[in-house]
């Protein structure tokens, strides 16, 4: 009877285009299309104005060292700070530098000439990682300067403490390394639901209120289970590998185990939640709208240490928050099964919940 | 041509009216979703990171630092593992970002008035709020140095030698001082909501008439003019209902939190309604060629649901592969982000905002050339109905 369901729910996905495009084909095409956004990976060269109010050989000499900065490109030399704003507003640099008038002369006489750093706010992300490097070359250009100052002045002391970044895990630390691996195990969770909801749906529109012995829910329980885990090692067996990003740092068994639970969970779930649909289309049409708030839901990019924690205790109902956690966790961080107990804990409860209430749901009716 | 508008758009009225889950779709769906984002975001910045610290110094200098960074708002020090190997576990358990190691002989490096190495591990999976701590841990080792450097260092190089490096930077976000992620991502995460709805809305309006064969009796026997009246008073309706969405959402950020529009708000909204005629453009684009309502759903989803990631307004998309950067130039969400960041944030000239109202008005003309006389005759070949 469960080999009997499960060769019918394939039969009835190979038979629907709209099912087959949905849990296989979109998780191809998501592989390739999704990632394209984020292949510049690491943040380009900024484009910088520089605006020099001193118009001395110090500022000059500044000016040339800032040209050889790796994380910026000095593309215009506006004759004030209201022309290099204009630049910024109309996107053709993303920061400007002022040096501002008297800086050689303060730099002589042993006090501290301050350039002044501007980033564009309207794009936090980019501004901050690039005025960070702008502002650690200003530090190594300031030290060269030394030199001149040290002349009349003597060297000055080297600061007491200083501090080493190491990253961990993710090391290339592209942008696209840090999202779509996360990105991914969403894409799993709603083209699973989408696809199983959408073939449910059809099947009410025929034939009336769904009931099947327990049995047969395996079967079907089962066939979406294997399309999910085929998913998922397409994702990290092959994508993963073919984008270049972080995959496979736990061990076997521990990365077995946890994509065994996530899909487990997911497919849980999507039988729970189809079982709610009366319409072919519905799922669509009410389901793909979901998918930014429950992606930031999972904490991936924004942590759940910032989000009330009543709404990080609801958002533990969606498969994919322990779910992106965990496989993350695996894949990229190596962390083992012990390491990760919460997350697999909630799965369980997950596929226990869903699972109870498909088989309410489903449950075969006496006539 | 006004009557077929007006009893169009009262047809749909109606539609919704006694249909629960297509007025669902436009009322308290977008607003849940909004009030999601929105509530999950209202912290803006990000405080009490949870860090470790490995201090294998044991000194006074290592114990201060290690209080320091504790009482350090972004961050809050949750172990004090005696080793690197029980820290790391804590990261890989998901209990910290970040690891600060304070190595052995920190205070006599100080003491003699050399540099001390204090080496921090940041969590690179989860990248922002890692980041984020990094920035403040940065931020309390090179306070904590600037307090030594009279104490500590004067007493073994000398006065004289206390000096502050020559160069210093001064750092400083224009238009977004406090560095808050809610004006960024709120302002930009609803819009892009928005528009997935609204698209998935307009083509459930028109797919659904060929669904259920009701495109015939609706504008079959109508004389063009009017039959294109009929669609754009359907989907005037779904205009006029998401463009209140985006009053609200303009709204709530503005009014409600405090970050106001620096520019014209005359041009945000007329820019959340070009957006959306850029979207029905492409809604009659999509279910002209399709023909299918689920396959018109379908397509929807893919091409409206990865705007936020293509649009270039988090990830630069400047440095992307041709078909990244020519797929954000065919999402009119890419020019509304720009109009966004331009009116909301930098209060740019009107008229250069004015370019991206022309882009998205682009869209409009060229997807309902092609998709509105499909449509249209599609109402008189009854073959083409019921598709699923």
């Amino acid at each position: 009877m469960i080999g009997r369901a499960f060769l019918a729910t394939f039969r009835a996905i190979l038979s629907d285009s709209s099912a087959m495009m949905l849990l296989i084909g979109s998780c191809i095409l998501y592989a390739f299309f999704y990632p394209s956004a984020y292949s510049g990976e690491v943040a380009e060269r900024m484009p910088v104005a520089v605006v020099d109010m001193d118009h001395s050989g110090t500022s000059r000499a500044l000016e040339i060292r800032l040209r050889a900065v790796q994380q910026a490109e000095v593309t215009a030399r506006p004759p004030s700070p209201a022309a290099a704003l204009r630049l910024l507003k109309a996107r053709q640099v993303g920061a400007i530098v002022v040096i501002p008038e008297g800086f050689e002369r303060r730099i002589l006489s042993g006090g501290q000439g301050v350039v002044a750093l501007y980033g564009n706010g309207a794009y936090l992300l980019r501004t901050s990682t690039a005025l960070a490097g702008v502002g650690a070359a200003l530090g190594a250009v300031g030290r060269e300067a030394a030199v001149d100052q040290a002349m009349a002045q003597g060297a000055p002391a080297p600061p007491a403490l200083a501090m080493i970044q190491r990253p961990l895990f993710n090391t290339r630390e592209g942008y696209g390394a840090t999202i779509f691996p996360g990105v991914a195990f969403l894409i799993i969770q709603q083209t699973l639901l989408m696809g199983l909801a959408l073939l449910a749906a059809t099947m009410r529109e025929q034939q009336g209120a769904l009931s099947f012995a327990p049995r047969t829910l395996l079967g079907i329980a089962l066939a979406f289970f294997v399309i999910g885990c085929a998913n998922v090692a397409w994702f990290t067996g092959f994508v993963f590998w073919f984008q270049d990003y972080p995959r496979a740092q736990a061990d076997p068994v521990a990365l077995l185990a946890s994509a065994a639970l996530f899909v487990a969970a997911t497919v849980a779930g999507a039988l729970a939640l189809g079982s709610f649909f009366r319409t072919r289309e519905r799922p669509i049409q009410l389901w793909i709208v979901t998918s930014v708030p429950i992606f930031f839901l999972s904490g991936l990019s924004w942590p759940k240490e910032a989000t009330p924690h009543w709404l990080t205790l609801a958002a533990k109902l969606l498969p994919t928050t322990p779910g992106i956690r965990l496989m993350v966790g695996v894949n990229q961080m190596g962390a083992s099964l012990s390491e990760q107990r919460g997350e697999l804990i909630n799965l369980a409860a997950l596929i226990l919940l869903y699972g109870a209430i498909a088989l309410w749901r489903y449950r075969p009716r006496t006539a | 041509m006004a009557s077929a508008f007006a009893s169009a758009l009262r047809r749909e009225a109606r539609f919704l009216a006694t249909h629960f889950w297509d007025l669902a779709l436009v009322t308290w769906v977008p607003l849940a979703l909004m009030a999601l984002v929105a509530v999950q975001l209202s912290a803006g910045v990000m405080r009490e990171l949870p860090i470790v610290v490995v201090d294998h110094d044991g000194t006074a200098i290592s114990r201060e630092l290690t209080r320091r960074l504790d009482a350090a708002p972004g961050v809050s020090v949750v172990a004090r593992p005696g080793e690197m190997g029980a820290a790391e576990r804590l990261v890989r358990s998901g209990k910290a970002y970040a690891v600060v190691l304070i190595p052995v002989d920190t205070e006599r490096a100080v003491l003699r008035g050399t540099t001390a190495s204090i080496t921090t591990f940041y969590n690179a999976s989860y990248s922002t709020p890692a980041g984020a701590a990094l920035r403040e841990v940065g931020n309390v080792v090179q306070g904590y140095a600037a307090a030594l450097a009279p104490t500590q260092t004067a007493a073994v190089a000398g006065p004289g030698k206390v000096r502050r490096p020559p160069i210093a930077a001064q750092s400083a976000v224009l238009f977004n001082p406090q560095g808050s992620y809610e004006l960024q991502l709120v302002a930009l995460i609803h819009p892009a909501l928005l528009h997935l709805i609204f698209m998935v809305a307009a083509a459930s309006a028109l797919g659904r008439e060929l669904r259920d064969g009701t495109i015939g009796a609706w504008i079959g026997d109508e004389p063009p003019a009017r039959a294109a009246a009929a669609v754009a008073g359907k989907l005037a309706l779904y205009l006029a209902i998401f463009t209140g969405w985006g009053l609200l959402a303009i709204g709530y950020v503005a009014g409600l939190r405090g970050w106001p529009v620096a520019g014209s708000v005359a041009m945000l909204i007329a820019g959340y309604a070009a957006m959306y005629l850029a979207y029905i453009g492409v809604t009659l684009l999509v279910v002209g060629l399709t023909l299918t309502m689920g396959k018109a759903l379908s397509v929807a989803g893919l091409y409206a649901g990865a705007s936020f990631a293509f649009a270039g307004a988090i990830f630069p998309i400047e440095s992307a592969s041709a078909f990244a950067r020519l797929w954000s130039a065919l999402l009119p969400y890419s020019a509304f982000a720009k109009l966004l960041a331009e009116q909301w944030i930098m209060a740019a000239p009107v008229t250069q905002s004015a370019r991206q109202l022309l882009a998205m008005l682009a869209f409009l003309l060229v997807g309902g050339a092609i998709g509105l006389p499909r449509y249209l005759s599609a109402a008189q070949r009854p073959e083409t109905w019921g598709r699923r």
